[in-house]
């Protein structure tokens, strides 16, 4: 790679002006092997060296046993799989995360969408408007989780939740360390939606903006409703943007992490949270109890899980029918 | 479209200085370390919350360095999830040549981590508590050398317990009705952590007179009759709804406490200093009481271990440094004891020196902590303490059978615990 | 649509949901400043106080006081670590996107394949190993080591990748009469022509540098070379918290990104709208 990588930038940089050999119908073009080498070499070569050699390493860690040790070498077979798969707390793991998953997809997706499309049809203070459902994007989780836990929903009569609750003469509510109901999943929900619903609403409106208004013109001359004029023009025009939300906000919600961790989080660590998913139990199994061969295997059937679900998800919308 | 050429290389060409400054100040930072002393020591610590404990620490490590100019120590200050940071760090080269061990796990001895420290302990055992010494043995060798005592009581607000004409609990039935009693809209009864469970699992556990391991360390027996008897009593403080949860600080920090959110609250005795500032007298510690007539009052012992990376090529020299700081040097155990948090120092000789610990409640928890303290069994791990928790969590809250739960959480945890000894 | 936009009962009901929203969505705001403001005491009084009485920058300033919370080095550690991250991941980006997009070679299918896969790898399959490898190549408490890691994002190529297949067929055919070679067509014409989406994930690439947790959390281990974020959250687990000065420590965190933000968001809505995402 490296030689063609050369020849690519040597052409580039020594091209001779006016003197350009013509290339189409040749079988295999040098100059553009060069330049392609060039150009993609770097993203090639860093997720190669993080992701893939990183992911091999921890594939065959997942046929080991390796506790308190990353070293290779002690082979179980599928051992720490057939351990994950009988373990109680590992499925309800899996459960917990494939519910969240069902709702906060459609939630985040219907809100994003909904604001895009209001957001659309104003006239006045749009900009306003989608500056401020954007400002939160720009918040980490470490400071939503900190809002949320110290302030929203603390289990004082001071916090904001009970403080409106008693509004209403509700009693004062531990939001988070109750079980029943499950209110912790109120506060895991509107922080993520918080987060999130800004840019996928940003992205549905670029898609909005790139629908022609002549479309919407024509239907309204022939007297199409508001809902109709959407169910035909704005949907199927944003079909592509629909998909390309969908899968990032799915993936997202099988790779949550980082709200359950903070938000649950306590001195000796997550062991008391009501629900853990799969990266905070992975996280919880690997870094904290050492095992990384049972912490890989879990990566795995992770990773499994969100290949089934996108290759699942892609048939039923037809992602990819373009390419 | 916006950006025109000469923005956007004076874009590039920005970044491309920026990542040469930083591989610049990566490359000084490195040089800076080695210069000096003959032998660089890294030193771990969690972040303590007191003020002034990491000068400290910088301090005693300098004054090692002025008195044996060949080391030097550097001092790290680890934020966050302590335990899985040192652990995934000993996994690689960076990995620092001593460093502190809050619960202590066969699992590291097991693993080769840990460096033996009998040959700086010989003669000084006498010093320590048993607790102490059992918690860092494994396999007839000493691995960790108890750097403090924490002691974890119950504290109570005098005036709230009087006004309402409640003596002091003596059974854990008495603490459950007080609780209950002194619950209001804008106070509840107890506080044991945000949430409602923190240590008061194991509390309960061994109150009841049960236990993690049987004595031998060979068998589960969390689920025991009267170990299943006593964590049931956490779900009738649940349902009393006697227990303060979600507040903003957990059970380690006395906010709910000194605010008065909580009329009782499980907590150490580091944040004494702060309660005392607050409420003067008007407070009174108790170990956690007895559970039914055939258990036993309890408190916790906890604290920090300090050891050695087996792995570092200074061991010896890390050895040398822990034995001058935490055996020989006894007006700086003193001084990180009591001048910034509140610690029972670790060596008796020590603790006899610390007046501080002369009368008060200062001398009740010592007192407590010397007739009641329990500690981990060093065999107890991360997997088994998550598997008990999330028993407990379903007992506690949600109306799970607490005979079927525990029975199953104790064969996961043996099943742990097997493979541990395997 | 626009055109039947009056003050019809339906165009009230749209300003009246989103204004509704509009507050909800800017609300934690408000109550982050509140609490920053106050006294601590104030914070948990259950008597609610809608401003801060009296108003206070102690949170600030105990913040900045904390010699165990480098708060302003961290601040200028993550500053460095967005600033350097933004504009190369964004360039490394846009050059393997043009290279999917517009140069055909053979095997540019297993090359897209191989960036596209790594899309569903989470991050803790990696996670360990990764560290363990940074770790070997000495990154452990340096700032190269929080970046390389990230430079490498195969969702920037994709998006430069559906951008560079709309490139203008002209522009490029222009160029190589002028005599440019692929690199450099990229170079001179392709690249000055993608401003809007350039700033945009720009922009979004500074605030998830800037935001980044885990993996500063670990690899950064001496406090001088803490993030923002990382100082926060040892705020949030040290033993006596100090909720005024945590609120406090919140806004300086995320005031620079709504800075940010306010200023790029015109360019944001523009790249995206420049990419594939829409038909």
């Amino acid at each position: 790679m490296s030689d063609t990588a050369t020849t690519g930038q040597t052409a580039a940089a020594a091209r001779p002006a006016g003197v350009r050999p013509g290339r189409r119908g040749r079988p295999t073009d040098w100059r553009a092997v060069g330049a392609f080498a060039v150009l993609t070499a770097p993203t090639v070569l860093g997720l190669g060296l993080f992701k893939y050699v990183a992911i091999g390493w921890s594939f065959l860690l997942s046929f080991s046993e390796a506790r308190g040790t990353v070293d290779l070498g002690s082979w179980v077979g599928f051992d720490n799989y057939t351990f994950l798969l009988g373990d109680e707390a590992f499925r309800s793991s899996m459960t917990g995360v494939i519910l969240f998953t069902i709702f906060i997809v459609p939630v985040t997706f219907g809100i994003s969408l909904g604001l895009a499309v209001l957001l659309h049809g104003m006239r006045r203070g749009r900009a306003f408007f989608r500056t401020g459902f954007l400002i939160p994007a720009a918040v980490s989780y470490v400071v939503a989780a900190l809002i949320w836990k110290m302030s929203l929903f603390n289990g004082l009569p001071s916090g904001v939740a009970n403080t409106i609750g008693g509004l209403f003469g509700w009693d004062v509510q531990s939001w988070i360390a109750s079980t029943d109901p499950p209110l912790y999943w109120i506060v895991i929900i509107t922080v993520r939606l918080w987060l999130q619903v800004g840019l996928y609403m940003i992205l549905f409106l670029a898609g909005l903006q790139a629908i022609p208004v002549h479309l919407y013109e024509a239907a309204a001359l022939d007297g199409a409703s508001r809902w109709a004029r959407f169910r035909h023009i704005t949907l199927p025009m944003l079909r592509n943007t629909s998909v390309a939300i969908l899968m990032l906000i799915l993936i997202a919600a099988f790779q949550a992490f980082d709200e359950f961790y903070n938000v649950f989080m306590t001195t000796t660590g997550n062991s008391t949270a009501p629900v853990r998913p799969p990266l905070v139990f992975l996280y919880d199994t690997a870094l904290k109890g050492q095992d990384y061969g049972v912490g890989s295997a879990g990566a795995f059937l992770l990773t499994l899980l969100i290949v089934l679900v996108t290759l699942l998800q892609g048939r039923l919308v037809g992602f990819g029918r373009k390419d | 479209m916006s950006t025109s050429l000469t923005s956007r290389r004076a874009f590039l060409g920005g970044s491309l200085l920026f990542v040469g400054g930083i591989a610049l100040a990566a490359c000084g930072k490195d040089d800076a370390v080695k210069a000096g002393a003959k032998v660089t020591l890294e030193q771990w610590y969690h972040a303590y919350g007191e003020a002034g404990t990491q000068q400290a620490v910088i301090r005693y490590a300098k004054e090692y360095t002025k008195a044996n100019p060949d080391v030097a120590i550097k001092v790290n200050w680890i934020a966050g999830d302590y335990s899985a940071k040192l652990h995934s760090t000993l996994l690689t080269p960076q990995a620092p040549d001593l460093f502190e061990i809050g619960d202590f796990q066969y699992v590291d001895v097991k693993n080769g981590l840990l460096a033996p420290l009998d040959d700086i302990i010989k003669g000084q055992e006498a010093e320590y508590s048993k607790a102490s010494l059992d918690s860092a043995t494994a396999d007839g060798k000493l691995y960790g050398l108890k750097m403090m005592d924490d002691a974890m009581v119950l504290y109570y607000r005098k005036s709230v317990l009087e006004k309402a004409g409640i003596a002091v609990p003596q059974t854990f039935a008495d603490l459950a009705a007080a609780a209950k009693r002194l619950t209001s809209r804008e106070q509840k009864g107890l506080f044991v952590g945000s949430d409602g469970i923190g240590n008061a699992a194991y509390l309960l556990l061994w109150s009841g007179g049960g236990d993690l391991l049987d004595p031998e360390g060979r068998k589960v027996v969390f689920n025991s009759p009267e170990g299943v008897a006593a964590i049931s009593g956490l779900k009738q403080l649940h349902d009393d709804k006697s227990l303060l949860l979600d507040f903003t600080t957990d059970w380690y920090d006395p906010g709910a406490f000194v605010q008065g959110a909580a009329a009782m609250q499980w907590c150490g005795l580091w944040a004494m200093p702060a309660i005392k500032k607050a409420l003067g007298d008007d407070f009174g510690v108790i170990a956690w009481p007895k559970f039914g007539d055939t258990g036993q009052a309890v408190s916790r012992i906890g604290g920090w271990f300090a050891a050695v990376n087996a792995k570092s090529k200074h061991a010896e020299e890390a050895k040398k440094f822990i034995e001058w700081l935490w055996i020989k040097q006894a007006d700086l155990q003193k001084d990180w004891c009591v001048s910034y948090g509140f610690h029972v120092p670790s060596r008796k000789s020590v603790a006899a020196r610390t007046t501080e610990f002369g009368s008060g409640p200062a001398k009740d928890a010592a007192d407590v902590l010397a007739n009641t303290g329990r500690a981990y069994p060093n065999l107890w791990n991360t997997t088994m303490d998550s598997a008990f928790a999330q028993a407990v969590l379903k007992i506690a809250k949600s109306g799970g059978d607490a005979r079927s739960l525990l029975d199953e959480a104790a064969a996961k945890a043996q099943a742990e615990l097997d493979k541990q000894l395997a | 649509m626009r055109k039947t936009t009056r003050r019809t009962p339906a165009t009230v009901l749209t300003y009246l949901v989103v204004g509704v929203a509009a507050v909800l969505f800017l609300a934690p705001f408000y109550f982050m400043l509140r609490a920053a403001l106050m006294t601590g005491t104030q914070v948990t009084d259950p008597d609610w106080h809608w401003l801060p009485d009296p108003f206070t920058l102690r949170g600030f300033t105990d913040l900045f006081d904390d010699p165990s919370v480098p708060m302003a080095g961290a601040l200028g550690n993550s500053f460095v670590i967005a600033i350097v991250t933004a504009p190369v991941s964004t360039l490394l980006g846009s050059m393997s996107g043009y290279a999917l997009a517009r140069i055909s070679v053979p095997g540019r299918g297993v090359v897209m394949s191989f960036i596209v896969v790594t899309l569903m790898i989470p991050t803790s399959a990696t996670f360990v190993p990764t560290f363990v490898l940074v770790s070997a190549m000495g990154g452990v408490d340096t700032l190269w080591g929080v970046i390389v890691p990230g430079l490498f994002n195969a969702f920037s190529v994709l998006l430069f990748r559906n951008f560079y297949l709309k490139f203008p067929q002209e522009i490029e055919e222009a160029g190589r009469l002028d005599g440019l070679g692929h690199l450099g067509v990229y170079w001179r014409l392709a690249l000055p022509n993608s401003g809007a989406l350039l700033a945009s994930l720009g922009t979004l690439s500074f605030i998830e540098s800037w935001n980044a947790f885990l993996w500063p959390l670990v690899i950064g281990q001496d406090p001088e070379s803490w993030t923002a974020q990382i100082a926060l959250s040892t705020f949030l687990t040290s033993q006596s918290i100090n909720l005024p000065a945590l609120f406090a420590g919140a806004v300086v965190t995320i005031l620079p990104l709504v800075v940010v933000f306010l200023f790029a968001q015109r360019h944001i809505v523009q790249g995206i709208a420049a990419t594939g995402m829409k038909d």
